[in-house]
């Protein structure tokens, strides 16, 4: 009975959260690259047009070599992860594309997607996003 | 100040005829005839300015240009020599033992089959005339297109007419029109009062006609590469690649400086060796460095490059591929050398494109000073489907087999086995005010759930297809599609005990159902998250689908590969013992399936031969390190 309506307050919330994630995330990308890794859970992973990344170190070193970028966002999609595959953790996938300059390269497009998991902060009393997993790759990566 | 510059053997006429494939259907429908069978399956992009135009330009109207690619060399007076072998070009070169009978490619000896036919114009098996008309540069092409064929009693079709210096050219493919344009000398006067020369010579088929490589070739292209290459230094040696006996052998031609051929050497090097840090290619008459602007992007680590002793004539050329980080170049033997007027104009031009360059010619450069400021502009190559174990890879690969068979057969009501009852899937198309195809994305348009556009909560939630049945009735109304396996790209973004997600890339076309709808082609990125279901399949709890038109290049490829799956290994043609043989040497070489196939074949299916083999070629490190990648 009340499932369906569950279901649609939690679609809504999950609209809203994937607004600001795609906000900060892309923010910190291009101006505030340090801050970046915070975003990231400690083991989460990145696989970045093929090349895997592990871990907040590795994250680290990988964005850091990374040259400094301008992204702009043109789509965005989310949903509520099924909790069957979350073992009842809240989690979003958010889905984003685009177009990406980075410096001394051509623009390009790109698509994104991340599983968000909400985690309990130590230094706060509310819950926090984090990304467990994010996926990019150059639309015309082979061309 | 160098393409001014004059050669006296550059533009001379004597063409020297070379047997190229015959072409069939030659004469009557002129249009069509340049098709090829290759071209052919492509098929039905009609109109478009798919990757058919530069074709399509010569069938309508030829075009009018000066810089026709590679028509200069192909014309030149360059048969092809016995060069001598210079064993200090080959600075890469591991295996002088080899190297000596190279260079003597004596199989490439064709030609001298102009016949002197009483004619006037000779006759050569090519089938192509090249018609040259000096001081042609004056006139207006249609005037003296048209002119020459209102005396000339054959029609012709003038074929890639183009202008270098002051004489205008084209070419026919038809002996009895050459015959009648060379009685056309002379009988033209122009403004000026001067008669119009009309010379006829059988030439070499125009270059947009030379055959790119067949897969096949394409094979053996990338094994003599990997023959080539230096694991240990990433060094990769194509010095006067076209007389490698083993490319000679099979009577394949690798002309680097055809486009098609330079792009095929590109293409394997970004696919296999992307991290190449040296190239060498050396003696392979390149002029042109158009093809190599790819290496800026695709193989950013490379640091030595080697173009002596080709045909580069003008520094300008290097502006082409100014975006390496060169650290070392040879330009040695290259007519713009000479252009020079001292050897410190030389670095100076060379170093304005290459500021890190340390070493050109093999002479130490005093080091650049540079800045501290030093920021990263090259990012990491891009790599294939990334799956994390052959265990996932099976799994997944099984499930998109077994998904797309049914959600392309035409009823896609079989897939709610396929999902969770609480499925959620959505879908996305790039929103663009000025993309005129967006028609052809029609069909998803309406549907499609963007969220920087689509402010309004109730329809946000719409849009959103949740629980099984929903999702795939919504899957069941889009058009019916045919997707391209081969082409998929799999990243595995998160695996655990209760949940596999993973992203798919690759392009598919719509079907066409009576006659409606065109034939599209289409790209997609489509995230699902699975759980486990029944021992080892999957179930989908959440599919995001994002669809855009294909670009050119997509297009282009896609449909093309006959693989039935995304994997790099080599479809099993094998015989069940062979394949069981083929595992086993694998296993114990520790080469992948496609070298160790290739060690097992060379050997006739004699293991025990194949494995000494292997063993002696190890020992001697003559083994390449692609050998061994998984």
């Amino acid at each position: 009975m009340a499932s369906t309506l569950d279901f649609r307050t939690h679609v809504d919330q999950s609209c809203r959260y994937s607004e600001e994630f795609v906000n900060i995330y892309y923010d910190c990308m291009d101006k505030k690259r340090r801050n970046l890794t915070r975003l990231y859970l400690d083991k989460a992973t990145l696989v970045w047009n093929g090349n895997a990344v592990s871990g907040q170190d590795a994250l680290g070193e990988f964005f850091e070599a990374l040259p400094s970028s301008e992204f702009q966002v043109q789509t965005l999609d989310c949903q509520p992860v099924h909790e069957q595959a979350t073992q009842g953790q809240t989690t979003l996938l958010v889905v984003t594309g685009g177009t990406v300059k980075f410096e001394g390269n051509k623009p390009r497009f790109f698509n994104q997607n991340f599983l968000l998991t909400a985690q309990a902060s130590p230094n706060n009393d509310q819950p926090v996003w984090k990304i467990a997993s994010d996926c990019f790759r150059f639309q015309d990566w082979n061309s | 100040m160098a393409d001014g510059g004059h050669y006296y053997n550059e533009h001379d006429d004597r063409t020297a005829p070379q047997q190229y494939r015959n072409r069939k259907g030659r004469g009557g429908n002129k249009g069509q005839s340049y098709d090829r069978s290759r071209r052919d399956r492509r098929g039905g992009h009609p109109g478009g300015p798919g990757p058919r135009s530069r074709l399509d330009d010569v069938d309508g109207d030829v075009t009018m240009s000066d810089n026709s690619q590679d028509s200069s060399s192909q014309n030149r007076y360059n048969p092809y020599v016995i060069r001598p072998f210079r064993k200090g070009d080959r600075r890469f070169d591991r295996r002088q033992g080899k190297g000596a009978n190279r260079g003597g490619g004596g199989n490439n000896f064709r030609g001298g089959d102009r016949g002197g036919g009483s004619s006037g114009v000779g006759k050569n098996r090519s089938g192509w005339y090249k018609v040259t008309i000096p001081h042609g540069r004056k006139y207006d092409k249609k005037w003296i297109l048209s002119a020459i064929q209102n005396i000339c009693s054959v029609t012709f079709t003038p074929v890639q007419f183009h202008v270098d210096h002051n004489r205008a050219h084209f070419y026919v493919d038809d002996s009895a029109a050459a015959n009648a344009l060379h009685k056309c000398s002379h009988k033209i006067t122009d403004t000026d009062g001067y008669k119009v020369e009309v010379h006829v010579n059988p030439s070499n088929p125009p270059s947009f006609l030379l055959a790119d490589l067949k897969p096949e070739h394409l094979e053996h292209l990338k094994q003599c590469m990997a023959k080539r290459f230096d694991g240990s230094q990433q060094a990769l040696d194509l010095n006067n690649i076209r007389t490698d006996p083993d490319l000679v052998s099979q009577n394949i031609e690798v002309i680097l400086n055809r486009k098609s051929n330079m792009e095929a050497v590109i293409k394997i090097i970004q696919e296999n060796i992307p991290e190449l840090s040296s190239l060498n290619l050396s003696n392979n008459r390149i002029h042109k460095l158009d093809e190599l602007t790819e290496l800026v992007t695709k193989v950013p680590h490379l640091k030595t490059l080697n173009l002596s002793h080709n045909e580069l004539k003008s520094d300008r050329e290097l502006d082409k591929v100014k975006g390496l980080k060169l650290v070392e170049l040879w330009l040695n033997r290259n007519p713009l050398c000479d252009f020079f007027k001292d050897q410190a104009a030389y670095i100076s031009a060379v170093r304005q494109r290459f500021p890190r360059l340390l070493k050109l010619d093999g002479h130490d450069l005093p080091p650049p000073i540079g800045f501290d400021v030093e920021t990263p502009t090259t990012i990491p190559p891009c790599k294939g489907s990334c799956f994390g174990s052959d265990e996932i890879k099976a799994l997944i690969l099984r499930f998109l087999q077994q998904y797309y068979s049914i959600y392309d057969s035409g009823d896609r009501q079989p897939l709610l086995d396929a999902y969770h009852d609480g499925a959620s899937l959505s879908l996305t198309t790039p929103y663009s005010t000025q993309n005129p195809s967006r028609s052809s994305l029609g069909e998803y348009y309406k549907d499609t759930r963007n969220l920087k556009r689509i402010k309004d909560s109730t329809m946000r939630f719409r849009l959103l297809k949740h629980t099984r049945l929903n999702v795939v009735a919504f899957l069941n109304e889009l058009p019916k599609t045919q997707h391209d396996i081969a082409s998929f790209t799999v990243d595995v973004n998160t695996y655990t005990n209760t949940l596999l997600s993973f992203t798919v890339s690759g392009v598919f076309k719509e079907v066409v159902v009576d006659g409606k709808s065109r034939e599209s082609t289409m790209a997609f990125s489509r995230v699902f998250i699975t759980v486990p279901a029944g021992g080892s399949g999957l179930c989908i709890v959440n599919d995001q689908l994002f669809i855009r038109m294909a670009t050119t290049e997509e297009i282009r490829r896609a449909f093309v590969a006959p693989a039935p799956t995304p994997s790099s290994s080599p479809v099993p043609t094998l015989t069940a013992q062979q394949q069981e043989m083929l595992t086993a040497f694998s296993v114990e070489s520790g080469m992948n399936l496609e070298w160790s196939q290739k060690c097992l074949q060379d050997n006739e299916w004699d293991f025990n031969t194949a494995a000494q083999v292997f063993t002696q070629l190890k020992t001697e490190g003559k083994i390449p390190d692609v050998a061994f990648i998984k």
